[in-house]
């Protein structure tokens, strides 16, 4: 895919966004005001981690707003304590950054608050700060990140200095970069450049134990690490969008009241991850996921997780790489595994297919059909030859 | 439904769609060449093409997109026509997408010009060309749209419910395809922002279920009290959406969220009452 022409690219476009939200508050109530919602009376409330080496406290859940429907929620969210509020300048064409900042004004010192940038380059980039900061209200985000990216080579020093000079005019206080795919490679990467202070990165408990490791990586190299896609695609949108839960026959029980919390209670369970971005579109799920983030991952948790993972269980290479080495015709099993993951599970079909094509015409020209009998087994029970043949399919065009 | 990514590159292909979503071509326009193959995204795939930014192409009921991207010497448009089931759906992401600093452009039922971008929605159909490099591309973006708009099938009247919103002091108006209001016992509905706070109208499948969802609100706040226009009214204050006037007319709920001083909830919600039919 050409991704230079892709509308991925150009999403920031042009389009700046109609006020969505008022964020002022009655004068004179003339009725008495109730709570809206009903939160957490007890527990042990919000848990709060450092944020690598930004120093800056969050707490463990935080807010995703790209779907948020009205800044009333964004605005409450605030108010009971989340304090880690992330948009993003391309998000519904720029509007969700005006939302955000008219819901955020009266407590903009109190929360930490990030957006994105998809520009590719440093013109962009700074026009794209200026921007954001206008529209968000704001003299300043607490993190910028390039929007995004897959590879160490999207990191380019263009970019980078983009990120020191705003940093330098007080515009950003840290420097941070996102990231929904190839985060084997790119994470490694990141956790050593000296410039990033923050990596986003999509983490679940789909992604283990590859993500898990790169994640402790970057957080002993003293990065902060925020994590999104925390929900694993949810249970599923009635068979609407990608992801693992569309076609699970346990997305039922996914469904359940309850199991959304043990997923994100998964994430926020690991040390190395200071906070989590779960999309919240309104108030039942605010307080729904306020709720998750204040309980301790426990062993009802475990066990509905063990049945989704029982059902990937066939599909889902967990990288381990012990197969490496036992393909007869010198395929790369657990790579070719990997690129099957981007384009299926995270829903990264053109990086699957890049990373595919990168292994040569040789490689690629393999088929596993034409093979008498394959030599490669797995360990955990993945049906490897479905899935290289299900790679062919897809990627060896 | 067939994927046929090799002849199609990273496209997949519907064969069940019924009424087949237009797909537009660089020929539309003299002097375009296309690069690349076209493409053809579903539900099941839009991630593909641009990631976690498909959630808001998904909850305005996003069904299909087809696309191209056609070059003209160094400057690329990137064009895609997305099928989002009805009519008031596809003007629903439009409104949500434009920019009120900047004024509309008559094409279909409502549309926007920037210099990189070009939206509109004719029909169930939301269409947009994203340009490259940076630069102004007005004038080619008024010829695209001619030719897109006769391509386009479908009515180019603005929904009823957008005109029911008075237009003074009006900053946005748009339709929530979920949880209006930051409530999702309001499933979808038409936002209209003040400077003085927010009118809402959310249509249900009959009066009985607009009833029923006006007496889950209700029981929600706690404390309200009743008031005296359309079937039923009750005026309330939230935390965060200010002094509520909220009334149900049919099967419209529908009234005002006052978040300054100085408006007249009372006025306004008759005013509105008397425009939904």
């Amino acid at each position: 895919m050409d991704r230079t022409a892709s509308r991925r690219s150009f999403l920031a476009a042009g389009l700046a966004l109609p006020a969505v939200a008022s964020a002022s508050r009655p004068q004179n109530p003339a009725l008495p005001v109730p709570r809206p919602l009903s939160v957490p009376e007890t527990g042990p409330g919000f848990q709060y981690r450092t944020l690598g080496k930004t120093g800056l406290r969050v707490t463990t859940v935080g807010m995703g707003c790209m779907i948020t429907s009205d800044g009333s929620v964004v605005e409450r969210a605030a108010d009971l304590g989340i304090t880690y509020f992330d948009t993003a300048r391309g998000y519904q064409q720029g509007n969700n950054e005006r939302m955000v900042g008219a819901a955020l004004k009266r407590r903009r010192k109190q929360v930490v608050l990030s957006t994105k940038t998809e520009a590719r380059d440093k013109a962009d980039a700074l026009a794209q700060i200026d921007t954001s900061l206008k529209e968000l209200g704001t003299d300043y985000v607490d993190i910028w990140y390039l929007h995004g990216r897959t590879r160490a080579a999207d990191i380019t020093d263009d970019l980078i200095e983009a990120q020191q000079m705003a940093k330098q005019a007080g515009k950003i206080r840290f420097a941070g970069v996102s990231t929904h795919g190839g985060q084997p490679e790119l994470i490694p990467f990141l956790a050593r450049h000296e410039k990033i202070d923050v990596i986003l990165t999509a983490y679940n408990f789909t992604m283990e134990p590859v993500m898990t490791a790169v994640i402790e990586q970057a957080a002993k190299a003293g990065k902060g690490v925020v994590a999104m896609k925390v929900m694993a695609g949810g249970p599923g949108r009635g068979g609407r969008g990608r992801g693992r839960g569309g076609a699970n026959p346990n997305a039922g029980k996914l469904a359940q009241p309850g199991a959304m919390a043990a997923v994100l209670r998964w994430v926020t369970r690991n040390p190395h991850v200071a906070t989590t971005v779960p999309s919240m579109t309104d108030m039942d799920q605010l307080a729904d996921n306020i709720k998750a983030g204040t309980q301790t991952y426990g062993a009802d948790d475990e066990k509905l997780l063990a049945l989704h993972r029982e059902w990937l269980r066939p599909s889902y290479c967990n990288m381990c790489g012990q197969c490496d080495g036992s393909c007869r015709n010198g395929l790369p099993v657990a790579d070719v595994l990997r690129f099957v993951t981007y384009a299926e599970g995270y829903g990264q079909f053109a990086l699957g297919r890049e990373r595919f094509q990168e292994l040569g015409v040789e490689l690629a020209a393999v088929r596993c059909g034409d093979c008498p009998g394959c030599t490669v087994t797995c360990p955990h029970g993945v049906r490897v030859v479905d899935r290289l043949t299900r790679a062919q399919e897809l990627f060896a065009c | 439904m067939l994927r046929l990514l090799c002849g199609l590159g990273l496209a997949s292909v519907v064969l069940a769609s019924a009424a087949a979503t237009p797909a537009p071509l660089c020929t539309l326009v003299p002097g375009w060449t296309p690069t690349g193959a076209p493409r053809t995204y579903t539900a099941d795939n839009l991630f593909e093409y641009m990631d976690g930014n498909s959630e808001g192409y998904l909850r305005y009921h996003f069904q299909e997109m087809r696309g191209v991207t056609c070059r003209q010497g160094g400057v690329t448009f990137v064009i895609d026509i997305s099928d989002m089931e009805d009519s008031a759906l596809a003007y629903g992401l439009f409104t949500t997408n434009r920019d009120l600093r900047h004024p509309q452009y008559a094409v279909g039922m409502g549309g926007q010009i920037v210099p990189r971008r070009l939206i509109f929605a004719k029909g169930q159909y939301y269409v947009e060309i994203a340009a490259d490099p940076e630069g102004d591309y007005t004038a080619a973006l008024q010829t695209w749209a001619a030719a897109l708009v006769k391509l386009v099938p479908g009515d180019a009247s603005v929904p009823a419910e957008f005109s029911w919103f008075r237009q003074d002091k009006l900053e946005s108006l748009r339709l929530v395809p979920e949880s209006v209001l930051g409530l999702r016992i309001l499933q979808r509905g038409y936002l209209a922002q003040y400077d003085f706070g927010k009118a809402f109208v959310v249509p249900e499948e009959s009066p009985e279920a607009a009833a029923a969802v006006m007496a889950q609100w209700k029981a929600r706040l706690g404390a309200t009290i009743p008031a005296n226009l359309g079937d039923e009214a009750f005026q309330a204050a939230d935390d965060y959406l200010g002094k509520l006037l909220v009334f149900r007319k049919g099967r419209y709920l529908a009234g005002y969220a006052i978040s300054s001083a100085g408006a007249d909830a009372a006025a306004l919600c008759s005013e509105l009452a008397g425009k939904i039919r």
